[in-house]
């Protein structure tokens, strides 16, 4: 690393691609640890709460072409890491009987990378996603401990293969099941809560200019309340609450009511369970209540905090 | 230049000092600390600064707590250890000063606990024990061994000989005493640990376990249980998906696995000499759910009733019984709209039991075996929900190996706390034939589920 960055800088850098972050989410302190000790970054937390647009962001602030690896179950090393490229060394033996030695059909040339080896063979930098590591299988997450502790990997035809230049790893997962103890020691751990609503806001109007301010708000505070009220199966993304946002925004609306929020209630749930729970146990009526009580509430802390400093 | 060298490895290893104990801290409260983990921390806060208390304490987290389960033990531990040396101080008075309470206390019953003035040998958690009794119950002991060491035998004085036999008296009378202090399975042991910082951490996770995550099942309180429904239901789901597994490639069974195929056949220059096959789809799991509702298990009714239908409900084709002198086949009972107490309370009706009655899990085994063995196939899980408490437990713990080996997996929730197994001759016999986890906390339900099982 040729220009190393300072804390502020980062955080500046972060902003300014985009990705609002708050000095109590620790997001950005912990990134740039992990950019700076070359350690790879876990991130855990719900889903849709901002996990891959950490990676997406730093590929953005350091330039750095973003590879990702979508896990699922039964990902296995020839759809992660390598393949050998069968038709091609066929068409060789075919061609070259006589000729031909191990180590041709061996070699690069007839490699297909897939995104982990294509991380280490890249001559730029770049930024490695791992997305849902919780998805695959423990035996894929052990095979990953040569990968993420010395950056490299060994092909049995080929011996070992180092990283030309250190990848800028990044892990998600949504803590479908707990992750192997070996590959927790290699990363730097960073747990994501949904956002705070004055975060929210700063998310929406940033992603959204044509937002004003007192919707972003109402908004924001309204899916809050519905994070921390109901249990649901699944709470609204930051995404979500922006697909809302939009929507508001493009059938002219200037606030939020009850009918409206019936209307649109499934751009923020998107199962019918939690559409009944959320009937059952609060309603548009009481949503708005409760969010216009969180208002009062904020206002009595926003004060507190002013009186205290 | 040699003078400012020295300074900033004294400052480094001071820093590792504090580092190595701070790591030694969060191990002793549960966490797993590495030391290539520390040396992420020293290098982090290198690279941070020490200047910024809540920068420090975000670089300690990401590399040393990796677990979000972990957050609380670490805040607590990072408060304690890194408070105000006037502080520290304080909660090691007190620490100081409980501890020679205690033992004074211990010592009294050196002084209390003799048989013709000679000590007894009995176990630090039965003075324990003894120590925290009401003055009244510790003159009535003192009074049984004043009258054992004055006792005659056939005209004859009792000597030391006698003494063990007292000792046995003393122990059964103390193991009674600490059953029954122990009602909420608090242990009664010495005040903790001698170290303030310690103390001070184990202290605030004491208060923070009124959270209902690691509140015991039978704490929970009436108007707690809808959330908590919604959790067990959650992680019911969520076991309910675990329990799949897809295509993979093995010797032989299934289709060929053209790919594989190819590749195993490079060494011989493409010619197709060796075959892969994929290996047939393994089905769901099918779970075999047994409920103790016997009298020691009352308690945990409302948690078992909500566990087991949370689980029906994400599993399909799941069987139920429930056990107490006999088995219960729960099976093919569920009415639509039906709760399960309702369903429970027919089920027993039919058969003329009631909740809350004996244990006897080797009638409950045999009668499993002998009434439905379809369900003991290679693709069953067995799950039993007790605490172990049983009549025949030699039998049963025989028979539940025999199930063990015609099925894929026997899983015990035991509702005992970990710590009063190995005292428990019951659960010794079945620990073999088992996996066995404590599970009294929403908590443990959760660590239980998220290994995947």
């Amino acid at each position: 690393m040729t220009d190393r960055m300072t804390l502020d800088q980062f955080e500046k850098a972060l902003e300014t691609a985009g990705y609002i972050s708050e000095r109590d989410d620790r997001i950005a302190l912990t990134a740039f640890l992990a950019t700076e000790l070359g350690k790879p970054l876990l991130v855990s937390g719900p889903a849709g709460v901002g996990k891959t647009e950490i990676a997406k962001v730093l590929s953005k602030v350091f330039g750095a072409p973003l590879i990702r690896l979508q896990c699922y179950e039964g990902l296995d090393e020839t759809k992660a890491l390598y393949e050998w490229n069968y038709q091609r060394q066929l068409l060789k033996i075919q061609m070259g009987r006589e000729h031909l030695q191990e180590a041709d059909l061996f070699s690069t040339e007839y490699l297909l990378p897939r995104p982990l080896l294509q991380a280490l063979l890249s001559e730029e930098r770049t930024v490695l996603l791992i997305d849902e590591i919780d998805k695959t299988d423990s035996e894929f997450e052990a095979f990953l401990f040569e990968l993420l502790g010395e950056f490299q990997v060994t092909i049995p035809e080929m011996g070992t293969i180092k990283a030309k230049q250190r990848p800028i790893v990044v892990l998600t997962s949504n803590g479908e099941r707990e992750l192997s103890d070996g590959l927790k020691r290699r990363c730097i751990f960073l747990h994501v809560e949904p956002p705070s609503v004055n975060k929210e806001v700063r998310i929406l109007r940033a992603k959204i200019p044509d937002l004003p301010e007192r919707l972003a708000l109402e908004v924001a505070r309204a899916v809050n309340v519905l994070r921390e009220r109901l249990s649901l199966n699944k709470i609204p993304s930051v995404s979500e609450t922006m697909d809302w946002a939009k929507a508001l925004l493009v059938m002219g609306k200037t606030g939020l009511d009850a009918a409206w929020v019936d209307a649109t209630l499934t751009l923020l749930l998107k199962s019918q369970e939690d559409v009944e729970l959320f009937y059952r146990e609060m309603g548009a009526g009481r949503l708005l209540f409760e969010s216009s009580k969180a208002t009062q509430g904020e206002k009595h802390a926003d004060g507190a905090k002013h009186h205290k400093s | 230049m040699p003078m400012e060298q020295n300074t900033i490895n004294h400052r480094v290893s001071e820093l590792d000092r504090h580092l190595v104990e701070f790591a030694q801290l969060l191990r002793t409260v549960g966490l797993k600390v590495s030391p290539s983990e520390i040396s992420d921390a020293t290098e982090g806060l290198t690279l941070i600064g020490l200047v910024d208390r809540a920068n420090v304490e975000a670089v300690l987290r990401a590399t040393l707590v990796k677990d979000v389960q972990h957050s609380q033990a670490f805040e607590e531990a990072f408060r304690a250890y890194f408070a105000t040396p006037e502080q520290i101080q304080a909660w090691q008075k007190a620490v100081e000063q409980k501890t020679t309470k205690w033992d004074e206390q211990i010592e009294s019953t050196r002084k209390d606990l003799r048989f013709q003035d000679n000590e007894l040998e009995i176990t630090d958690e039965q003075r324990a024990v003894y120590a925290s009794l009401r003055e009244k119950d510790k003159q009535r002991l003192r009074d049984f061994l004043e009258r054992s060491s004055q006792g005659t035998r056939s005209g004859i004085p009792v000597d030391h000989s006698y003494q063990p036999m007292v000792e046995r008296a003393l122990r059964g009378s103390l193991e009674y005493w600490r059953k029954k202090l122990n009602e909420e399975d608090e242990p009664i042991l010495s005040p903790g640990s001698t170290d303030g910082v310690l103390s001070e951490v184990e202290r605030a996770l004491r208060e923070r376990e009124a959270e209902v995550l690691s509140r015991d099942l039978k704490k929970i309180s009436a108007e707690e249980w809808p959330e908590v429904i919604r959790l067990i239901r959650r992680l019911s789901q969520r076991l309910a998906s675990q329990v799949t597994r897809r295509y993979r490639a093995a010797r032989r069974r299934g289709g060929l696995d053209m790919r594989s195929t190819l590749r195993r056949n490079l060494r011989y220059g493409g010619v197709l000499v060796e075959r892969s096959y994929r290996s047939r789809r393994k089905g769901r799991l099918k779970i075999i759910l047994l409920c103790d509702i016997s009298g020691s298990m009352l308690k945990y009714t409302e948690f078992i009733w909500q566990f087991v239908y949370g689980l029906a409900s994400a599993v399909n084709g799941m069987k139920n019984f429930a056990f107490g002198e006999t088995l219960i086949p729960l099976t093919g009972k569920f009415k639509k709209g039906q709760t399960f107490e309702e369903m429970v309370k027919e089920a027993l009706n039919v058969s003329g039991k009631e909740w809350g009655g004996g244990t006897n899990l080797g009638k409950a085994l045999e009668a499993l075996q002998k009434n439905f063995p379809a369900f003991l196939s290679k693709q069953t899980l067995l799950l039993i929900v007790s605490d172990a408490q049983t009549l025949e437990p030699d039998k049963a713990a025989t028979l539940l190996g025999e199930i063990r080996r015609h099925v894929r997996q026997v899983l015990w929730l035991n509702t005992l706390p970990e710590r009063r197994w190995l005292e428990t001759p019951h659960v010794k016999a079945f620990l073999p034939f088992c996996e066995m986890y404590e599970c009294y906390t929403l908590g443990h339900l959760t660590q239980i589920l998220s290994k995947q099982i």
